[in-house]
């Protein structure tokens, strides 16, 4: 990959000017004005009292925000309460605006936030979600910190949730990622990530950038390609972030996660079909241990627009599904109440993945044809376990992610092979 | 006068005769080339039957929709079907050959008729075969994406598209080959003229305030939807 040609001259001449860094913080920003100071200043204090002999630079690449985000970070000075936390800094704190060109969306920011990395040849690479409320300088350097000690090449960030919280990472992208990449990842969309120079300049390597499902697929790509090309990955506690400032609708967010899941299974088939032993991974930081409420919504209503849902689109489901599949999930979703238990569950993610793979429709169509049946397998889930103390729910979160372990076999046998 | 009668018969006989020998012949060579289109259309068909097997043709058809059509016609599957479609074509290029070889008066210039129809009848039938797969394609994207919007009805709005769109492509053909052009696309304009206008009056005049309800349910059941991701993330 020709780094130059990725980034823009304007750019290129601030990072000629930087240097070689040992550490670059990335901030990939749209609109995020409301936190983007605090979070300036907490990478600030971070390199300037815990890495104040290292060589840092931060770059900021902006998609076009209005409200003033890149202004905001050019303008962020230390306040009073900073300076008592930090010595004199013993080098230059440089602060790079790049706004990116090209598609718009996470993917082009970090590709450029990778080739600024491959030019200034930083060893250690943190990429910050602008939008968490909870970033002060000590997780900046929790996050920073095993990377650039050489421990783990990729480092991921995990919450403590409480079970029965973030239906669509427990129901569907961390068991399955979990099953098909053998890798014991807690937050496989987590937007968050810290990694080394040598991951980066791998990424940029490859084939995914031109894509258009990169612009959805990117953070759990960067997660799977980690764990595909056997470069370390490591977890570490962080708080749990509100995700109530995500503007997508569900149907947007489980749409993008199927692309994003089909690309990361195309990208990496010669992986997943063989791995097997599950990696348990080292973890950083502390477990805070209390689990959190659960947020409350209105699962009885997700079910009967599921329900209405999937009778609408019944002749689009019997043209993919195999008819076995098909009729037992038609079963399921004729009940009083939501009901799919885990093995029916699997075998409808399986089978859908295998229905992609194999052309049986558009693969926009098949994502928005699985998303009714995602919506009912949420509601049956959350019904299910409304009585249970978490304790119990953790338990059958842990046995459904055995039964997606064990019915891999299934989507080995019929991904490449038509039924 | 008997030998005048005679020298008739003789006469009429050498006609006979001669027209005979000249007749014979082609008849054979009609003959041969009528059994041997046959044999020779026959072995296109598997031919034929054999790409469309190997290159999986039975699936383009099913994601298509043009099999659950031919299954509602009564129709053979679409690679028996185009395997039929091109032996006959070949067989009837070869019937008409013989026929010409026989030069008979009235099948004068049959051949050229035929090669000049063939082509506009394999145009149609391309016509009519994008027509099933824009029309099914069209079905699928509308029902998603009523269905993702919450529309009502959406199971009849993508149905009539879709029957909307293969008549479009079977007027298409028919114009094609020009089967009974004017009185087809008369009736087309006129059915599909007064569906519209029906369609727009009843839901301007009759429907307006229920299409403001509908319109303004629509507004708030978005609002509500927008940020319903959040407890799953």
């Amino acid at each position: 990959m020709d780094t130059d040609s990725t980034l823009p001259d304007a750019l290129l001449r601030q990072l000629i000017a930087v240097g070689q860094v040992d550490v670059l913080v990335g901030l990939p920003t749209l609109n995020n004005a409301a936190t983007i100071t605090d979070v300036v200043r907490a990478v600030h204090v971070s390199f300037t009292r815990d890495f104040p002999r290292l060589r840092t630079v931060m770059i900021n690449s902006d998609g076009g925000s209005t409200d003033g985000t890149p202004d905001l970070i050019g303008e962020a000075r230390f306040t009073e309460a900073d300076r008592v936390q930090t010595s004199h800094p013993l080098r230059t704190l440089h602060r790079v605006l790049a706004p990116y060109h090209g598609l718009p969306g996470k993917h082009t920011a970090l590709r450029t936030i990778f080739a600024a990395a491959e030019l200034t040849q930083a060893k250690a690479i943190l990429v910050i979600d602008p939008a968490g409320p909870s970033t002060t300088p000590e997780r900046v350097t929790e996050l920073i910190a095993p990377v650039a000690r050489g421990d783990v090449e990729f480092l991921a960030p995990r919450y403590r949730r409480h079970p029965r919280d973030g239906v669509l990472i427990t129901q569907l992208v961390r068991p399955l990622v979990r099953a098909l990449y053998a890798v014991g990842l807690d937050e496989p969309l987590g937007a968050e990530f810290s990694c080394s120079g040598r991951f980066s300049s791998h990424c940029l390597e490859q084939d995914i950038w031109d894509h258009e499902s990169a612009r959805f697929a990117i953070d759990l790509w960067l997660r799977t390609e980690a764990a595909a090309e056997r470069f370390p990955i490591g977890q570490i506690w962080r708080p749990m972030s509100s995700p109530a400032g995500s503007r997508a609708t569900l149907r947007d967010v489980v749409h993008q996660v199927v692309l994003a899941v089909i690309e990361s299974l195309r990208a990496h088939e010669s992986f997943w079909r063989n791995a097997n032993a599950i990696s348990e991974l080292r973890s950083w930081g502390t477990d805070p241990g209390v689990i959190p409420d659960v947020m409350p919504w209105d699962f009885q209503a997700l079910a009967e627009q599921a329900r209405r849902d999937i009778v609408e689109i019944t002749p689009l489901l019997e043209d993919v599904l195999d008819p076995g599949l098909f009729v037992r999930v038609m079963d399921n979703t004729n009940g009083a109440g939501p009901r799919l238990d885990d093995e029916l569950w699997v075998r409808t993610v399986y089978g859908f993945a295998t229905a992609i793979q194999h052309g049986r429709a558009a693969i926009d169509h098949m994502a928005d044809m699985f998303v009714p049946l995602y919506m009912w397998r949420a509601a049956a889930f959350m019904s299910d376990t409304a009585p249970d103390p978490p304790i119990a729910v953790q338990s059958r979160l842990d046995a459904l992610c055995d039964t997606f372990q064990r019915l891999k076999p299934t989507l080995v046998a019929t991904w490449s092979n038509e039924v | 006068m008997i030998q005048e009668i005679a020298d008739a018969l003789v006469q009429s006989w050498r006609n006979f005769a001669s027209a005979f020998v000249l007749f014979v012949p082609r008849l054979v060579a009609a003959t041969i080339i009528f059994a041997g289109g046959f044999l020779i259309a026959l072995i296109v068909k598997r031919a034929i039957q054999r790409a469309l097997d190997w290159m999986d043709f039975d699936r383009l058809t099913l994601r298509s929709g043009a099999s659950e059509m031919l299954r509602l016609a009564d129709m053979p599957p679409a690679d028996v079907l185009i395997a039929k479609i091109v032996f006959w074509i070949v067989w009837i290029g070869f019937i008409v050959s013989a026929v010409d070889t026989l030069q008979l008066a009235p099948f004068q210039g049959l051949v050229e008729e035929f090669f000049r129809f063939v082509p506009r009848f394999l145009v149609a039938l391309l016509v009519l075969s994008i027509g099933f797969l824009v029309a099914n394609f069209l079905w699928r994207a509308t029902l998603l994406a009523s269905v993702n919007a919450g529309l009502p009805g959406a199971r009849l709005m993508s149905g009539s598209l879709r029957v909307l769109v293969i008549a479009i492509g079977v007027v298409m053909a028919l114009e094609q080959v020009g089967l009974a052009t004017s009185v087809v696309l008369a009736a087309f304009a006129i059915t599909f003229g007064a569906l519209m206008l029906g369609l727009a009056i009843a839901f301007g005049l009759g429907g307006r305030d229920a299409a403001r309800t509908l319109i303004e349910e629509q507004l708030r059941a978005k609002r509500d939807r927008e940020s319903d991701a959040a407890p799953h993330l």
